[in-house]
């Protein structure tokens, strides 16, 4: 457990990258592969885990002395998948073709690890502003990761970035980078990046 | 008050929290999300009789069928959805016809998972940049009886023929069988109405 | 016919971890070793079926009669969660070596995505009671095959010299695109 002497600051960066969820915890996996065969796609999800995991983690702070132990884990299931109800359907009330591209990816926040074991380890033991700074670190983490993997995978598969033609008309389009193999080679290849930075950083995994 | 109790009550109180709040908030959103289905299919429609200006709902036993008509009432095409499997998983396509069933007036692929890149060439087509969606816009005008045939490689040459898309020969395929299927089945009740 | 052709779609053409990408916690975490990945697969495959069955019955019977979509998520995921509970209990209860060899398994199937992405694709899918259960059954297929296979990549890989930084997680996932990238072969059965 973190020691209430770490800055929050600290509290906020660790999750960009010391402690991502995607490339040093391999957290949320499913999402992270199955949405991101464009940089849009990537980003809206990773949005949709903000709000998620900073209204999780807020409520399970808030009450973290109400609840009695051998229930915390179902009651945090209840708190996430409400909220990631709200979510569901906010995107397909106002959203509805960022609805359509995530699909059932968004139901499936619920079960991304990344959020309940943000509630388990962190909300449920720390103080509001804290778990606030935590959830946002993470989930930003999360984000980036999504986006930069979704931006990658677009330029390689569509030679476009955020639907804008980057590469030349003469590129021949990687077809396999937006399949699915795609996926696990992209992500493979970033986490093999990110150990590679890091060993040169001197950071232990 | 004893643990047990306790947990009773924290999880009922989490549940039913739970459900209100979901209750007011689908309350809210539930009719945004019908209208935008709604719009979607009246645009489809209007799409596939490309032009109606209004539609009537036919409901002949299981079967839903969109009339498109004029505003003085002059029928000028009916409206189904053909469903059936693609390479991948299930194509549905809204099939505009004339009212006698024998010509397709144009059709529009709703809903596919075909392989991105290849089988999605159907719906779009990036590598023809004056004509993306130059697959389905093959199907106007068609005719479909006796039923619709496919080459590869080469421009149509009957009536009734399209001409299937390069490296995603089943994706096409497909989508010539559904419409055939489709176009048998509901010719027969269509036509007896 | 149908019924085969939503079991062969389920486990190989649209295989759960390879092209939908459920599941990937245990097929990264229990496949290390043939063995638990067998037992892991196996249990799976076991609480998909379940799965399945149950909660058509409670979308079916219960939600829709209701008007109570909406709550489809909330629900499902309560009862996945007490379901893996009970068939612990029961499977303690009835046979003790089917307990050893899945038991430890059993919990962290509720954390596994593939089991509430199964109940939501299943929803979506509009399939009927029948149909349900099939599909279920072919996406545990599926998973114990992906995961077996990559458990017999994955011990011949220990032998192999990896560079430094792909080691552990980054060849996992290089080895599983290979893999997704073989089983896009099956697309064209059905």
């Amino acid at each position: 457990m973190s020691s209430f002497k770490t800055s929050l600051a600290h509290e906020f960066t660790k999750g960009l990258w010391k402690e991502n969820p995607v490339l040093r915890m391999l957290l949320g996996l499913c999402p992270t592969l199955a949405v991101t065969n464009s940089a849009v796609n990537g980003l809206s999800m990773g949005l949709a885990v903000i709000f998620t995991l900073t209204c999780s983690s807020t409520l399970i702070s808030l009450i973290r002395n109400i609840v009695p132990k051998q229930v915390r884990i179902p009651t945090f299931i209840i708190v996430i998948a409400t909220f990631v109800t709200v979510a569901d359907r906010t995107l397909a009330a106002f959203f509805p073709t960022i609805s359509k591209a995530l699909g059932p990816y968004v139901p499936l926040i619920v079960v991304n690890c990344i959020i309940l074991g943000r509630q388990e380890a962190f909300a449920s033991k720390n103080p509001v502003h804290r778990a606030i700074i935590d959830a946002l670190g993470m989930s930003i983490g999360f984000t980036l990761t999504l986006t930069i993997l979704g931006m990658f995978r677009e330029l390689l598969g569509a030679g476009s970035i955020f639907n804008l033609p980057i590469m030349p008309e003469s590129f021949d389009t990687w077809l396999v980078m937006i399949l699915p193999p795609g996926a696990f080679l992209a992500l493979g290849l970033m986490i093999g990046i990110a150990n590679w930075i890091n060993s040169k950083l001197g950071i232990k995994s | 008050m004893s643990n047990t109790a306790r947990m009773i009550i924290v999880l009922t109180i989490a549940a039913i929290l739970s459900g209100a709040i979901l209750s007011v908030y689908n309350f809210y959103t539930y009719p945004k999300i019908q209208a935008h289905r709604q719009t979607e299919l009246e645009k489809a429609i209007f799409e596939v009789i490309p032009d109606a200006e209004e539609y009537k709902k036919l409901e002949l036993g299981e079967k839903v069928y969109y009339v498109g008509c004029t505003k003085k009432e002059k029928e000028l095409g009916v409206a189904f959805l053909a469903e059936g499997n693609g390479f991948q998983g299930k194509i549905s396509i809204l099939v505009g016809m004339n009212m006698d069933m024998d010509t397709i007036l144009a059709i529009k692929i709703l809903e596919q998972v075909e392989t991105p890149g290849l089988g999605t060439k159907i719906v779009d087509d990036p590598s023809n940049p004056e004509d993306r969606k130059w697959f389905t816009n093959q199907f106007k005008g068609l005719r479909a009886l006796p039923e619709i045939t496919y080459v590869k490689n080469e421009k149509p040459s009957k009536p009734g023929q399209i001409q299937a898309i390069t490296g995603a020969t089943i994706s096409s395929r497909s989508v010539v069988e559904i419409l055939n299927n489709a176009i048998k089945e509901n010719r027969e009740i269509f036509l007896k109405r | 016919m149908n019924l085969l052709l939503i079991f062969i779609s389920a486990a190989v053409v649209n295989n759960y971890v390879l092209t939908y990408f459920l599941g990937l916690c245990p097929f990264v975490g229990v496949s290390k070793k043939i063995g638990p990945a067998v037992s892991m697969g196996l249990a799976t495959t076991f609480v998909m079926t379940m799965t399945a069955t149950v909660t058509w019955l409670i979308y079916h019977l219960i939600l829709v009669p209701l008007k109570l979509e909406f709550l489809q998520i909330v629900s499902f995921i309560l009862v996945i969660a007490s379901l893996v509970q009970l068939v612990e209990m029961f499977v303690r209860k009835v046979s003790k070596p089917l307990y050893d060899a899945l038991g430890i398994y059993l919990p962290l199937i509720t954390t596994n995505c593939a089991i509430l992405g199964l109940a939501l694709f299943m929803v979506m899918k509009q399939y009927d009671f029948i149909e349900g259960i099939i599909f279920g059954f072919g996406a545990g297929a599926g998973f114990t095959l992906a995961i077996v296979i990559m458990a017999g990549i994955r011990t011949q890989l220990e032998l192999a010299d990896v560079p430094e930084p792909f080691k552990g997680a980054g060849i996992t996932m290089i080895t599983a695109g290979c893999l997704a990238l073989a089983f896009m072969g099956f697309a064209g059965l059905i």
